[in-house]
């Protein structure tokens, strides 16, 4: 309403359907003629609707000058084989009564079924499992149950399999076949030839097909409860193992889930498969937990790209530092020469390459510490230290830093120099971590 | 148009409780009578009457006679037909012709169809092709005993024996199901494929409904209850609304007939009342519930409680026949007796594995026992338990209970109103060409 105000358009549509209204309301006052008013009360007030089929059709009475008598006369059936004579009612038209065959014969359909002759018996269907006999029981109910098998080893006096029969019929009807043609390359294309009946495949499935269908419902339940049960069992034992190794690295792969069968997942677990990454000497034990985390979430998927499995162990390994150390750490690793990502991804790179982010880290946060002690120091002598320089200059640029702390370990001691420089061109060593930490300790003496 | 071909075939389906008869091509059959007959034997009356011997009749037929036996089987007098059976007389026995679902009397199947024929439907068998209901596992000598029967004496056109679970598959619109038929005599559980039925996987067991009728009866009996036939009471009105019962005694009444007019009422309590437990019985749970009022012929009434959930669940629990008193016989029977789900599950495990999800998805229910009320939920929810996960299991019957009592009949007549069963008979040509072991080629 307020749009139509705003954009000027007049508030016209209200009216049309009130006209409409206002019509059919006429018209049910006005009765048509012809008809008196309670049965057009009837109707409900409204005009019918238009009949959608022509009026002419709806009754064809028949033409007049056809004499229409229905008769009970016999009839015979040619799918019959003797002349049995039943009765039916037949539409006779004037005296003249229906000929042709009975209508319903042609429905009365049968399947080829081979017949073969002694002889033909004699030179290709002789086998050591079946009779004569029996292959002509087999036949003659063959064709007496159009080849439905399941029946037929329903009536077969003897118990044989349907796989068995199917086996026998197939084979023969197939070197009867191959027998007859004038040469090979005519049946060739025939179904029985191109693709045989295979026995073993058809009591596999079978076989499968019983065991599945066996499963009642109350096993199932069973079997739910029993795995629901083994579940509970297994993520105890992951809680319980990963609680105890924090010392060793481990990283385990999912082994594949097992059918549906009852085969208890106890085993999936085991810390010693596959270790990945050869233990250090020495690794903070916080960076392990920290591992040992994300891989428990990561055992959850089966299938994962390692370049995934990096980025998580990163971010879980960073998630102790803010945005801005995280940003240092990247700058570090640019000015190294390393990419952020791995070129390469494979299982060493990525595990050097998390080293490596986790030193740096490690780094940024003793440096900070140490800035901080330094400050402390420093307030305390009254700024004895020209050349301190400003913690925030120096937390904006990583890449200072290498100078900053030449010119510390020049006032504290210069024979280190050399070895760090050397250190830091390789992937960096923890060593620098295990200097600092006897250094710090000297500052806050 | 569609597939109807009306010849005029007349639907037999002689079953161990109730004869049905009619003309295909309707919806339900015209006659319907006991498939019992009473006899008197003509002998034994007259000797009776000669020598002054006022017993109430034994078995009339061989006692101490040997030499009149041949005379007495011929000079037999059968009673057919409710109307006849309805009215008591002297020495009058009682006589079933199917024992353990075979026939063994065929003096009596022939009279029973006698009476249909000529005095239910008024028809002359010479003009109309037979087609007749046989059991699901019957005999080769059975079948051929009937087409002889048929085609000697009645000189009918044309025959066809069709098995009853067949007829009860078309009835419902399948060619494939397993059919549950549980009629008076047996129960039958036979599964069916395209049209046949597979006889090596056909179960059944003797509990039917006239096993469930003698529970009943035992069982009131045990409570004190004493059923008096119809015929062995008179009502007199001494004052306007008030009756009063007189014992009118009929000393040559049979045993067998009192046995049989005590059932009728024992199988009318039966129908009225019984339910199909929704889980199985168990005396403690059912001790405390409402009993049901019923009311005697004889004007007394009794209370029903227990046993209203008792005696169906004796079809899923053969054991529990035994628990009732004067029920012993059962005894030696009863372990290979096995309850109706079990019998099913058998009957579909030992069919080809390719088709038993089908059979588990169109379960049939058929026969005037399988009219208790619950108890396609009942079997539905025993299925389940016991079935595969994999497999639907589904029970299926026609809502109207006298489509369930007919259902075999019904399937005859469609079966014999189609115009391409019409070159399936066996006729009377091909009877006297080939004899009537033929029919097992015809009639699969």
């Amino acid at each position: 309403m307020d749009a139509k105000d705003i954009l000027g358009l007049p508030k016209t549509p209200l009216t049309v359907p009130q006209e409409k209204k206002s019509r059919p309301q006429k018209d049910s006052q006005r009765k048509p003629d012809g008809i008196s008013r309670e049965v057009y009360a009837l109707t409900g007030g409204l005009a019918p609707l238009m009949p959608a089929v022509d009026v002419s059709q709806l009754k064809r009475r028949p033409q007049s000058d056809e004499k229409v008598t229905w008769q009970w006369l016999p009839f015979t059936s040619s799918a019959r084989t003797d002349n049995l004579q039943l009765y039916h009612w037949v539409r006779v038209v004037n005296g003249v009564p229906p000929t042709g065959d009975y209508s319903f014969a042609k429905y009365n359909k049968s399947v080829n079924v081979v017949k073969y002759t002694d002889e033909e018996y004699e030179k290709y269907l002789t086998d050591p499992t079946w009779t004569r006999e029996e292959t002509d029981q087999l036949f003659e109910l063959c064709e007496r149950f159009d080849l439905r098998f399941i029946v037929i080893a329903d009536r077969f006096p003897s118990s044989r399999t349907v796989e068995d029969l199917k086996n026998r019929y197939y084979n023969v009807s197939r070197a009867i076949l191959v027998a007859r043609a004038a040469s090979p390359g005519d049946v060739s294309g025939h179904p029985l030839v191109k693709e045989p009946y295979n026995v073993s495949q058809e009591i596999e499935r079978k076989r499968a097909l019983s065991m599945i269908l066996s499963q009642t419902k109350q096993q199932e339940r069973k079997d739910a409860e029993v795995l629901a049960e083994a579940k509970r069992i297994t993520e105890a034992r992951i809680a319980a193992r990963s609680a105890e190794e924090s010392d060793m690295p481990v990283a385990s792969n999912v082994s594949p889930e097992s059918n549906e069968k009852n085969i208890i997942p106890v085993e999936t677990v085991s810390p010693s498969s596959n270790v990945q990454i050869p233990p250090t000497t020495v690794a903070p034990p916080t960076s392990t937990a920290d591992n040992l985390s994300t891989l428990n979430s990561l055992r959850g998927m089966r299938v994962y790209l390692r370049t995934y499995a990096l980025e998580q162990m990163v971010q879980a390994a960073s998630s102790s530092a803010g945005l801005r150390t995280i940003k240092r750490v990247e700058q570090t690793l640019q000015d190294l020469g390393v990419n952020l990502k791995p070129k390469v991804p494979t299982k060493s790179v990525c595990a050097e390459h998390l080293e490596l982010r986790k030193e740096i880290l490690t780094l940024l946060n003793l440096q900070k510490q140490l800035q901080y002690k330094e400050a402390e120091g420093s307030s305390h002598r009254d700024g004895s230290y020209a050349e301190t320089p400003g913690t925030p200059k120096r937390s904006q640029r990583a890449g200072e830093q290498d100078r900053t702390f030449i010119p510390d370990s020049i006032s504290f001691g210069g024979e280190r120099v050399g070895k760090r420089d050397q250190k830091r061109k390789a992937p960096a060593p923890p060593s620098p971590a295990q200097s600092k930490r006897p250094r710090k300790l000297k500052a806050s003496d | 148009m569609y597939g109807g071909d009306e010849v005029s075939a007349i639907v037999i389906d002689l079953g161990s409780h109730t004869c049905k008869a009619g003309y295909a091509g309707e919806d339900a059959p015209k006659a319907v009578f006991p498939s019992v007959v009473g006899s008197i034997d003509q002998m034994e009356v007259d000797d009776l009457v000669n020598t002054e011997n006022s017993g109430s009749g034994n078995d009339s037929k061989n006692t101490g006679r040997p030499f009149d036996s041949e005379k007495t089987k011929g000079k037999r007098k059968l009673y057919v037909g409710s109307q006849a059976l309805g009215y008591r007389r002297d020495h009058m026995e009682v006589l079933s012709p199917i024992k353990d679902g075979v026939v063994v009397d065929w003096d009596i199947v022939d009279s029973i169809w006698d009476h249909a024929f000529r005095e239910c439907l008024l028809v002359d068998p010479k003009e109309h092709p037979m087609l007749l209901a046989e059991p699901s596992s019957n005999t080769q000598q059975q079948r051929e005993r009937t087409a002889q029967l048929m085609f000697e004496k009645y000189e009918v056109p044309a025959l066809f024996l069709a098995k009853n679970a067949v007829l009860t598959s078309f009835a419902s619109g399948r060619a494939t199901s397993l059919v549950v038929d549980s009629g008076g005599g047996s129960t039958t559980v036979a599964p069916v494929h395209d049209g046949y039925v597979l006889q090596k996987a056909v179960a059944s067991s003797p509990i039917g409904g006239e096993f469930l009728t003698e529970c009943m009866m035992k069982s009131l009996e045990s409570k004190g209850i004493s059923m008096k036939p119809r015929y062995s009471f008179k009502r007199k009105e001494t004052r306007p609304g008030d009756f009063q019962t007189v014992d009118v005694d009929f000393p040559n009444t049979t045993e067998s007939y009192k046995l049989y007019s005590q059932r009728v009422i024992a199988s009318d309590i039966k129908e009225c009342v019984c339910r199909a437990p929704d889980t199985p019985f168990d005396e403690s749970a059912y001790s405390n519930i409402p009993m049901t009022p019923y009311e005697l012929p004889d004007g007394q009434t009794i209370e029903i409680g227990a046993d209203r959930f008792k005696v169906p669940d004796v079809l899923f629990n053969p054991s529990l026949a035994q628990t009732i008193p004067n029920m012993e016989s059962f005894a030696d029977i009863a372990p290979s007796v096995r309850g109706l789900p079990q019998m099913v599950i058998e009957s579909i495990n030992k069919c080809d594995v390719d088709i038993r999800r089908e059979l588990f998805s169109s379960i049939l229910l058929a026969g005037g026992t399988a009219s208790m009320q619950q108890l396609k939920e009942r079997l539905e929810k025993d299925l389940l338990e016991e079935s595969p996960q994999t497999a639907r299991v589904k029970v299926l019957a026609s809502g109207n209970s006298t489509e369930r009592r007919f259902s075999v009949w019904i399937g005859g007549s469609i079966l014999a109103s189609l115009g391409s069963f019409q070159q399936m008979w066996f006729s009377k040509a091909e009877y006297e060409e080939h004899g009537a072991s033929y029919i097992q080629r015809k009639c699969p």
